[in-house]
């Protein structure tokens, strides 16, 4: 079946042309902080985050590398508010430091920040709570919780040098340009065929190696539910964009970013947590836009429906947490 | 099902039999597309022709595959002729399809490549793929500060230059996953790092090989030292020991 939807985009310029300089090269460029010297001048100043070795050694230290080993293996170090395979570096790449993947360094200081979403001023810790909600499907540390502490504090000493308040180069995903066609399920079945499941698989489900996961299942029970950022086809054309397949960053075409994003966020994956009990109020009252597939029927199945949906927060029994439905990450 | 022996005394007769009953090799689809992930396993038949080869090779004139790469698959790791064992059938497959098409250059695999038939590729293959892996015994262990570094660039990368950790497509034990990534622990350092080498001076190698190439690139020669001899050093030992912790986590 065909689902063909017309997809809005803003092209914000400025980052569109940072995008495109980095494909400058005939090879494609595999890290935005990997300046060489040939190229430095093509675009603004990266900001750099300090390495592992810059971690004091102190008690603010142990926090700080404790922060880092969650956000590399959260199933380890915070089981009890993790429900899939996935872990915080998988989008946020090199461990959040890496710019265009969502760095933590900018996230860190772009926070406290109103969002519209929930329509109050966020802290940099209720932003966290979202991600553990929506993005690892388990359920949001309280505030205050240790795992929160460890994670704000290796945030804190990736950004330090930082201005808080401006939006640093290389925050979020690079913007793309709207697709010059609408983005179709069925092109970007064929683009995912062919650039994608080799590592995710053909069913999406991820791979693992030696009983560990190694490449992070897109949809099914063990990805992100519907009320991820990665569940907004924008968010996940641009980071597949500028980061997919993984060491080959703009090697898709905006095009075929933008399509195999729409046939990856029309798959089965997990409740969105702010579930009302009905797939049409749910979907007016969260996915209100013409690009959101939740309530939408793909393949004979609609998407959202408790029949054939995933539960979310699947974590273990017994497990603390308070899952307040605020946002998405 | 045949003894392995069976087929160093009575070859000939045997290979017809293996050749009538050799099940239609279900790794030609997979190598159609990239959507074929569940490894086919040679069957016993295969797996005794493709002894066979490996030992006498295909023809009078051409050593077997054992010559070099040794019958238990444990190839040469000090003079860079690479382990098989541990690889999977698809991953040796796609290479032999590759040396004889002439898409990965190598002058001393290209003359035995392009003598084997298709199906005499598939029972190499899936011979290779059967054996238990190795413990390497010669490996020489790392100086402590250049495991230290190569260990940190499998594991974790660095974003200073770029570099991807190794374990995002080769899984942190090394072990490499299904047809994508083949298995490094314990892998020559002689040979990976000759492969670093070739993607990091901006050779394709292979069909396959655009990510190895975008990541080497960005590999200092103190980087490609440092890995080859980490990975080299990677024991099945550490590797089983790594995935135990794994599994008794909730």
């Amino acid at each position: 079946m065909k689902t063909s939807i017309v997809l809005g985009a803003i092209a914000i310029t400025a980052v569109a042309a940072g995008g495109i300089a980095w494909q400058a090269g005939l090879l494609p460029h595999v890290s935005m902080v990997g300046a060489r010297a040939q190229d430095a001048d093509a675009k603004p100043k990266q900001f750099v985050p300090p390495p592992d070795s810059a971690i004091p050694n102190d008690k603010f230290g142990e926090e700080v590398k404790m922060g880092e080993q969650i956000f590399r293996e959260p199933a380890i170090h915070a089981a009890q508010f993790v429900g899939n395979q996935l872990r915080c570096s998988n989008c946020h790449l090199q461990a959040g430091r890496q710019a265009g993947a969502a760095p933590m360094w900018a996230a860190y200081v772009s926070y406290p920040a109103y969002r519209s979403k929930n329509g109050h001023v966020n802290s940099f810790e209720e932003r966290l709570q979202g991600c553990f909600l929506y993005s690892m499907n388990g359920k949001a540390p309280k505030l205050g919780d240790p795992v929160l502490v460890a994670l704000e504090s290796y945030a804190y000493f990736l950004a330090k040098g930082l201005p808080t308040g401006e939006k640093p180069e290389g925050r979020g995903y690079p913007a793309l340009p709207k697709p010059a066609l609408p983005a179709d399920y069925a092109r970007g079945g064929q683009v995912y065929a062919q650039k994608c499941a080799a590592c995710h698989g053909a069913q999406g489900l991820g791979q693992s190696s030696g009983g560990k996961v190694v490449f992070p299942a897109l949809w099914g029970p063990q990805s992100f539910n519907w009320g991820a950022g990665m569940g907004s086809i924008k968010h996940a054309a641009e980071f597949i964009h500028a980061n997919m397949p993984l060491g080959l960053g703009y090697s898709l075409t905006p095009q075929q970013s933008w399509d195999v994003a729409t046939y990856m966020d029309s798959q089965l994956r997990p409740q969105d947590p702010r579930f009302t009990g009905d797939v049409a109020k749910t979907r007016a009252t969260f996915h209100n836009s013409p690009t959101s597939m939740y309530g939408q029927t793909v393949n004979g199945a609609m998407l959202g429906d408790p029949a054939t949906t995933p539960p979310f927060g699947t974590v273990a029994a017994g497990t603390e947490g308070t899952a307040s439905p605020d946002e998405a990450n | 099902m045949f003894a392995a022996n069976d087929w160093t005394r009575a070859p000939s007769a045997c290979l017809l039999v293996v050749m009538k009953i050799r099940p239609h090799p279900a790794a030609a689809a997979g190598l159609l597309g990239l959507l074929s992930f569940t490894q086919a396993h040679g069957s016993d038949a295969t797996i005794a022709a493709g002894r066979k080869i490996a030992l006498l090779g295909s023809a009078p004139e051409r050593p077997g595959c054992a010559s070099c790469h040794l019958l238990n698959g444990a190839g040469q790791p000090d003079v860079g002729i690479p382990r098989l064992a541990g690889l999977t059938s698809s991953y040796i497959m796609a290479q032999l399809g590759y040396f004889a098409a002439g898409t990965r250059h190598n002058v001393a695999m290209a003359p035995y490549a392009v003598s084997l038939s298709a199906a005499q590729k598939q029972e190499a293959a899936d011979y290779f793929a059967s054996l238990p892996v190795p413990v390497s015994l010669d490996q020489p262990v790392p100086a402590a500060d250049v495991a230290a570094h190569g260990r940190a660039l499998f594991l974790e990368g660095d974003y200073r230059t770029g570099v991807l950790a190794c374990s995002q497509c080769h899984g942190s034990t090394g072990a490499g996953v299904g047809d994508f990534s083949p298995r490094l622990a314990g892998q020559s350092a002689a040979y990976v790092e000759d492969e670093l080498k070739q993607w990091h001076g901006g050779a394709m190698r292979d069909p396959h090989g655009a990510y190895m190439q975008a990541e080497a690139r960005n590999l200092s020669e103190t980087d490609i030292q440092a890995l080859a001899a980490y990975v080299a050093a990677m024991r099945l030992a550490d590797n089983v020991a790594a995935i135990s912790k794994e599994k008794q986590t909730p």
